[in-house]
């Protein structure tokens, strides 16, 4: 578990779904449209086999005055893919804007180049995700043009910087304000 | 019918033990034999081939169904190697928790997926109560289809996943 200034980032649990549901059969989803219910319920349950399966996976985050789940953020590596990755999702229109994805993305790559002792990470990003692009920019990651693409298609790849993770000689992460710095706590 | 338990009893499979047979909670090093599977033509009958990355996603979905639902799959192990993988599941959309099999290809015709599909029916008897579990089958599935038979179910007329599918209904009433 994983606590931030405002949030709480922790394991899925079956409670999650409606709201991951909800999110899957809107335009939100990643494939720009509607998933069918079979499949997100595959995503869901996938959540926590990868878990299981790698020792690690994606947070669900939650509102901590609320104990909302608002998306679902942090390492993810299916067998096949060339790398680790970083992934960032809120489930709703009404939670943009507040910069939880940014607070939950700073906390989960610092989870992974910290306790999971992670050396490289990368984030896959639709060329159209402009705000999803953005975000990675300002963690610190860079477009790497270079990088094996596991979809073959126009994703682009954004490296992520170990040096910008707190406790690093390098130091970046403190130019970030205090709220965006997360505390491990099991 | 038969429902999923009110509480998970099981976030992940015990360990049961036949007479040739192990079957425990599937683990990582077992995705190289489901992926052989998946991306060859013996998956045609689950919708198959797959490519690698929606392997993945269905063998981690199953194994994600342990801590969800309290059921999943079993990896079945003989002399130490993995064979196969024999479960119930009940992704969205299934009208039951159904009972499914799988042998890898190397352990085909040893009568393996039925010596683990015995000791999963009873554990389940054992465990949630049921009285029976369905199996769903392609029709065109003649294999699968022979060996719920075999195994003493009879194909009844009930909803499978999709139209068409035979429903092969074993009674666990008599499962000691």
């Amino acid at each position: 578990m994983i606590d931030t200034a405002r949030l709480t980032l922790r394991q899925p649990e079956a409670t999650d779904w409606p709201a991951y549901r909800a999110y899957r059969l809107s335009s939100r989803s990643s494939t720009g449209s509607a998933m069918p219910e079979g499949e997100a319920w595959t995503n869901f349950a996938a959540f926590f086999g990868h878990w299981h399966l790698r020792g690690f996976g994606r947070f669900v985050a939650t509102l901590t005055e609320t104990g909302r789940s608002i998306g679902h953020f942090g390492p993810f590596f299916p067998e096949g893919h060339p790398e680790r990755e970083l992934t960032w999702t809120l489930w709703a229109p009404e939670l943009e804007g507040q910069a939880y994805a940014l607070e939950a993305a700073h906390a989960v790559r610092d989870h992974a180049f910290g306790r999971l002792g992670w050396t490289s990470a990368v984030s896959y990003i639709d060329p159209a995700n402009l705000r999803s692009q953005r975000l990675a920019a300002r963690l610190g990651a860079v477009h790497d043009r270079a990088a094996a693409n596991p979809y073959g298609d126009a994703t682009q790849i954004w490296r992520h910087q170990p040096q910008m993770t707190k406790g690093h000689s390098q130091g970046g992460f403190a130019a970030l304000p205090p709220a965006d710095q997360p505390k491990v706590i099991s | 019918m038969i429902a999923r338990p009110p509480q998970i009893t099981h976030a992940s499979a015990p360990t049961l033990q036949t007479a040739r047979l192990v079957l425990r909670m599937p683990r990582f090093a077992d995705f190289a034999h489901r992926l052989a599977f998946y991306s060859t033509d013996r998956a045609v009958w689950e919708g198959g081939p797959f490519p690698p990355r929606e392997a993945w996603r269905i063998f981690a979905s199953e194994v994600g169904q342990w801590p969800l639902m309290g059921f999943g799959p079993f990896s079945v192990d003989m002399n130490g190697d993995y064979v196969g993988e024999v479960g119930i599941y009940q992704p969205e959309g299934y009208p039951e928790p159904e009972l499914g099999w799988f042998v890898t290809e190397a352990a085909e015709g040893r009568g393996i997926a039925a010596e683990a599909a015995k000791a999963v029916m009873a554990w389940a008897h054992l465990t949630f109560g049921w009285d029976h579990i369905d199996n769903y089958i392609n029709p065109g599935n003649t294999r699968s289809v022979a060996l719920g038979l075999r195994l003493g179910g009879q194909i009844v007329d009930a909803r499978g996943i999709d139209p068409g599918d035979v429903v092969v209904r074993h009674d666990l009433r008599g499962t000691p």
